[in-house]
């Protein structure tokens, strides 16, 4: 129950929010989040976006890892 | 292509820095559920220099589910005619004497749901049931809890309500700081929180790391935990800066805030710890199934065999309990530790031998 899913948000009405999870399309709550828009990347807890994904992680583990 | 040779480059780099630790001795507490079962799925454990210990902490929402929750939900369900909504893992956790699974063989009626959003829509539905959702989970999990009671209200609906055990993070790693070295710090609870638990954390002197969840955001976050742990002086690192910022989700952090306060909990395995749990507030009584049905004097007793709370706590292996894939496994669980699939336990039996064979360097 704990595990976060990323996905991308399809469409959106009234607080909910259509997302494309590698395939599987799913309503979930957008409440949490004021400033999305279709394309965006999510993270989905519990059938609720929780957070907004704003990069791709190769760039940021390169990254992290170019400090070390 | 040439960004595929990156990734590579990246990926090997984080390996090679795991591989060949040969700093002090370092424990890496990863306190939650999904990062425990990644860890073991992805073979984690077999890349790390023998100067790493992995211990996995009481971050799986099913594990710390206390013996007498499950109790109080069977009691709504058979005692008081409730309709249980739950997601699914809760359902095969013992409780004193039984489960919700075998509640069910006697008459009763368990409904596995996806979202607590689902469950007030099956209240909704069937105005002739009394529905009551299993709220457990951290701060990932809360929010969506509160939106249920939120849509509910808005709904005028009168039969639905929460079981409440939600517990907060931040009194965990409160709780095991002194079985750790490092944290690897869950990237979505802090997507709620933020980063400042972590910075107050340091501030005690207790280091971490926020981590994603891919084999390389798990690679690249333990990689940098242990080249600062190296240095010797205590660090926080947000390694997973896309979905983690420093101030969290302030919706969600508001949204809660409003509707539940801090309470007493008591962690399966641990036992209370004190403002660990969230309740909703008394306005919203009317939706605490606690508070609209008598569930007084139901006391849960633990299986004295069970060794998860030591597990929990990284006092022990999994394999060292006397349970453990004897008497305890995954088709029939003791401990709550061998049921979810993020429990320790359950990662250990499933991927154990596998998952903890160094590689051949």
């Amino acid at each position: 129950m704990c595990v976060g899913l990323s996905a991308k948000v399809v469409s959106l009405k009234d607080g909910m929010a259509i997302v494309d999870a590698s395939g599987a399309k799913r309503s979930i709550s957008a409440q949490l989040l004021t400033d999305l828009n279709p394309g965006d990347y999510v993270m989905v807890h519990a059938g609720t976006a929780i957070a907004k994904i704003t990069d791709n992680d190769t760039d940021e583990t390169d990254s992290l890892l170019e400090e070390l | 292509m040439a960004e595929d040779l990156k990734k590579e480059d990246g990926l090997a780099k984080a390996r090679r820095i795991l591989q060949n630790y040969d700093g002090p001795k370092v424990r890496i507490m990863e306190v939650c559920g999904t990062h425990t079962h990644e860890i073991f799925r992805q073979g984690v454990r077999r890349v790390l220099s023998p100067q790493i210990e992995m211990i996995s902490g009481p971050g799986c929402p099913v594990c710390v589910t206390a013996v007498t929750f499950i109790d109080e939900a069977i009691s709504l369900a058979l005692d008081h005619g409730c309709t249980i909504t739950t997601f699914g893992d809760l359902v095969r956790v013992p409780g004193t004497k039984k489960s919700l699974q075998i509640a069910r063989g006697e008459g009763a009626n368990v409904k596995v749901v996806y979202t607590p959003l689902d469950a007030v829509a099956y209240a909704k539905d069937h105005p002739q049931e009394e529905v009551v959702f299993l709220a457990v989970g951290f701060e990932t999990t809360t929010p969506s809890e509160c939106l249920a009671v939120e849509k509910a209200m808005e709904e005028g609906l009168t039969n639905f309500s929460l079981l409440t055990a939600n517990k907060t993070m931040p009194a965990a790693y409160e709780a095991m700081k002194d079985a750790t070295d490092l944290y690897l710090y869950p990237g979505h609870v802090h997507a709620i929180i933020g980063n400042k638990i972590c910075e107050d954390m340091l501030q005690e002197g207790v280091s971490g790391v926020v981590g994603g969840f891919t084999g390389k955001e798990i690679l690249t976050a333990l990689a940098v935990g242990v080249t600062e742990f190296q240095k010797g002086k205590p660090f926080f690192k947000n390694c997973y800066p896309r979905v983690v910022t420093g101030e969290g989700s302030p919706q969600a952090m508001e949204l809660v805030d409003k509707m539940m306060e801090p309470c007493d909990q008591e962690w399966r395995g641990i036992g209370l710890l004190k403002n660990s749990g969230m309740q909703l507030r008394g306005e919203y009584a009317a939706y605490d199934a606690r508070k609209k049905f008598d569930l007084s004097g139901i006391i849960g007793k633990p299986n004295p065999a069970c060794r998860c709370g030591q597990v929990l706590q990284g006092a022990i292996k999994p394999h060292e309990c006397p349970c453990f894939g004897t008497a305890c496994t995954p088709e029939h669980p003791v401990g709550a530790c061998m049921v979810s699939s993020e429990g320790a336990c359950s990662a250990w039996y499933l991927y154990g031998d596998l998952a903890n064979k160094p590689l051949n360097k």
